[in-house]
């Protein structure tokens, strides 16, 4: 084993740098609704019509509301608090997730592609979603709401830096 | 291999990321290089809408509308789907735009849903055109560049839809062949290039990329090597020529292996398939089987149980011998061996009685080995291996990654050792167990599942859904998922050979993987909120090959860093906090 890591060993993973946007909040709160929202109106309006399925009904609306809630007032905040990043000359650093949480790393050297992705939301708050690929199609690392004029720094800064670290990637 | 990708290794990186790419003859109407996708999509677009909305014209014009307007619904929504799907696709031709730098090509495109993606040309492996009738008609090319990514990203690198013929040759031509374009030598290329105007669906230079199940590409873009190997140009080097003499052969058929083929439900589906067909087949010959039957002895005196037995044993016995005969047909004459290929050596597998199956691996696209035991058979030993290799569909029927039959384990372990690295023989290391925090993890999991059992019991009890009887049934689940939880736990192990990682989990086929380090691209630690309790955290180390990535699951947090580290050496360090600090 000629690749141990050198001394002193290891006491832990420092959380990435920069926090992302606080408008990334609204983003997820918007986006939370998108989905359990009408879902919940649903089990809303069933609830009122039909009487004979009222029984099973109210676990579905009380789940729906349930999901809602969680997702607009707990999530974005959690996660608001725990998302990180950084970039530096090697790799690419990200720390995601609220009740599971993950730390990804991919060296730069095997990057294939860098993206910039504007969902509607995101648009409209100005905000932007940093997508690096490896070969690897569970390897993706995605950082969301970062600033539009960040992200498209960041991105640049990338493939910059990915062009000059050369091999084949895989 | 990255000097011949970079024309003009030169000044400022920088600067060279914004000079548009020399080679092209595009037309320079956008500045910065960035170009709209071909001006004839609008047109076909157009004649798609005009194309879509005629039936129902025609319909109203010769007055087809007798039936007050019932009949034409399906022509209208042909319409309306036509020209909205016209529309949308003229929509996105005026978002899109591309551009081909001499490193990078870049592609924003979308309108809800903005994307800028960027890819580096030397990471190019592929680059595909294709033509459907409407692009032909209209000398169109949708080009499909392709960064070696494995088919479960089910999506090519970066996609071109559509350019003109000439724009789309031109691209392909400088991307894929920077070195032939410029020392004017299209020695591989041009072969292929002569029927590009006779596109017939998909066309491609890419190399073996596109062109069989070796398909992938470890092969950068425009490899001087492709020149002088494979004149006849994209000769798949999976096909090994003909009768290659083995360097090595591993391991040949063994008739003893078919006990591990018999043993399985197979066997009663197989039973019932063939009864149901000999009876049918018989009965058209006039013979009524279910007669023969009935009087060969008598069943009355049998009794019903008995009858049920002598059932069950024939089945049994039929069905076996119907499998066993299929193992035989499958694998007779079974050989893996190693020979030689046109870049470097392949795994060949032989097999088959009436037709002869061969694939070819390449073995330098191997990244690691894989043991899985199945469960219910592991008390023989039953094993499957498989490689861990870039460029093979997991998914296909034949399983090519797979290179032995299902056999004993202390046999898969040998052959697996010696294919992949005598030296370390990484799958027969003792591994490493993993903390109890992992069991009680389990457990707990085990617990919280018969516990929603349970709760979907009781409910369903209590609005008399089922009888109460049914609750009994948790007597056996709790149990049962127990021991899961401990057959899941004492899988659990993982280690450092050499150059490899080992890790191995599962509870329904237990997975030992061996991986090259050097072939992880992605670190992932992973923590849940019931981990941080126990104090654990798995590690995800994502590569090209394979399923994309293997997980080694519930290590101490400590250990879990330590594992990460070593698995892709120096990854890692910049964002360690050591002992000191």
């Amino acid at each position: 084993m000629s690749t141990e890591p050198p001394d002193p060993t290891p006491t832990g993973l420092r959380p990435p740098q920069h926090r992302i946007e606080r408008r990334a909040i609204g983003w997820w709160m918007l986006q939370a609704l998108f989905f359990p929202g009408p879902v919940l109106i649903g089990a809303i309006v069933a609830y009122a019509l039909w009487d004979s399925a009222r029984p099973w009904l109210i676990v579905v609306l009380v789940g729906a509301a349930l999901m809602v809630l969680v997702a607009v007032l707990v999530e974005p905040f959690w996660r608001y608090r725990v998302h990180r990043w950084e970039t530096t000359d090697e790799a690419v650093y990200a720390l995601t997730g609220w009740l599971v949480r993950e730390w990804r790393v991919a060296p730069l050297s095997r990057v294939q592609t860098v993206d910039g992705i504007q969902g509607p939301v995101e648009q409209l708050l100005g905000l932007s979603t940093l997508r690096v690929t490896t070969a690897s199609s569970r390897g993706a690392i995605e950082i969301g709401g970062l600033d539009k004029a960040t992200a498209d720094r960041v991105a640049e800064d990338l493939t910059r830096i990915a062009q000059i670290t050369t091999g084949d990637a895989t | 291999m990255s000097a011949d990708a970079e024309p003009a290794p030169s000044a400022d990186p920088e600067e060279r990321f914004f000079v548009p790419a020399p080679a092209p003859p595009l037309p320079e109407d956008v500045p910065d290089g960035w170009q709209r996708l071909s001006s004839r999509v609008i047109w076909v677009d157009l004649a798609i809408v005009v194309i879509s909305l005629l039936p129902a014209g025609i319909a109203l014009a010769i007055g087809l509308d007798s039936g007050g307007g019932g009949g034409l619904w399906p022509l209208i929504g042909i319409a309306v789907f036509g020209a909205f799907g016209a529309v949308a696709d003229a929509v996105r031709w005026l978002f899109t735009r591309y551009r081909v730098s001499s490193t990078h090509v870049e592609l924003k495109t979308g309108v809800l849903f903005r994307v800028h993606r960027s890819i580096q040309r030397d990471r190019i492996r592929s680059v595909d055109a294709e033509a459907k009738l409407r692009h032909r008609l209209a000398a169109l090319r949708v080009l499909e560049i392709g960064a070696g990514q494995q088919t479960a990203a089910r999506e090519s690198a970066l996609k071109l839809d559509a350019l003109s013929v000439d724009d789309a040759y031109a691209i392909r031509h400088e991307l894929l062949d920077p070195v032939a374009v410029a020392a004017d030598d299209p020695a591989p290329s041009i072969a292929v290039d002569g029927d590009f105007a006779a596109a017939d669906g998909v066309d491609s230079i890419g190399a073996a990329d596109t062109a069989g199940p070796g398909a992938d590409g470890k092969r950068p873009a425009g490899a001087a090597e492709t020149a002088s190997d494979s004149p006849r140009a994209p000769t798949d080097e999976g096909t090994a020529t003909g009768d290659e003499q083995p360097i090595a052969v591993f391991w040949r058929f063994e008739p003893r292996w078919v006990v591990f083929h018999v043993l399985s439900v197979w066997a009663y589906v197989v039973v019932l398939g063939l009864g149901w067909g000999g009876v049918a087949l018989l009965g058209t010959f006039g013979i009524d089987v279910v007669d023969i039957v009935s009087g060969l002895v008598n069943w009355d005196a049998i009794g019903p149980l008995g009858t049920a037995a002598i059932a069950f044993v024939a089945a049994t016995i039929g069905g076996v011998l119907a499998l066993a005969v299929a193992f035989v047909t499958e694998y007779w004459g079974y050989e893996l061996a190693r020979v030689r290929g046109q870049e470097g050596t392949l795994l060949r597998t032989r097999r088959g009685l009436f037709t002869r199956r061969e694939v070819n691996r390449a073995e330098h696209r191997i990244r690691g080995m894989q043991l899985s035991e199945p469960l219910l058979w592991r008390w023989m030993g039953a094993t499957d291996t498989t490689v861990v290799t870039t460029g093979l569909s997991l998914w296909a029927v034949d399983q090519p990654a797979s290179i032995l039959p299902r056999g004993p384990l202390r046999v898969h372990r040998r052959v697996a050792g010696e294919v992949l690295d005598p030296e370390h023989a990484p799958l027969s290391a003792a591994l490493t167990p993993h903390p109890r925090a992992a069991l009680r993890r389990r457990l707990w999991w085990a617990t919280l599942v018969t516990l929603a059992v349970a709760a979907i019991l009781g409910w369903l009890v209590v609005t008399d859904v089922v009888p109460a009887v049914a609750l009994v049934a948790l007597i056996v689940v709790w149990p049962l998922t127990l021991a899961g939880a401990v057959v899941a736990y004492r899988a659990l192990g993982h280690a450092i050979v050499g150059p490899y990682l080992v890790t191995r989990s599962g509870l329904n086929r237990r997975a030992t993987v061996a991986l090259q380090r050097d072939a992880v691209s992605t670190i992932v630690l992973r923590e849940s909120l019931f981990q941080r309790r126990l104090g654990l955290r798995s590690v995800g180390t994502m590569t090209a090959a394979g399923r994309g990535g293997y997980d080694t699951l519930d290590l101490m947090r400590d250990d879990a860093l330590a594992f990460a580290t070593q698995a892709a050496p120096g990854l890692l360090d910049p964002f360690l906090v050591r002992g000191g600090e």
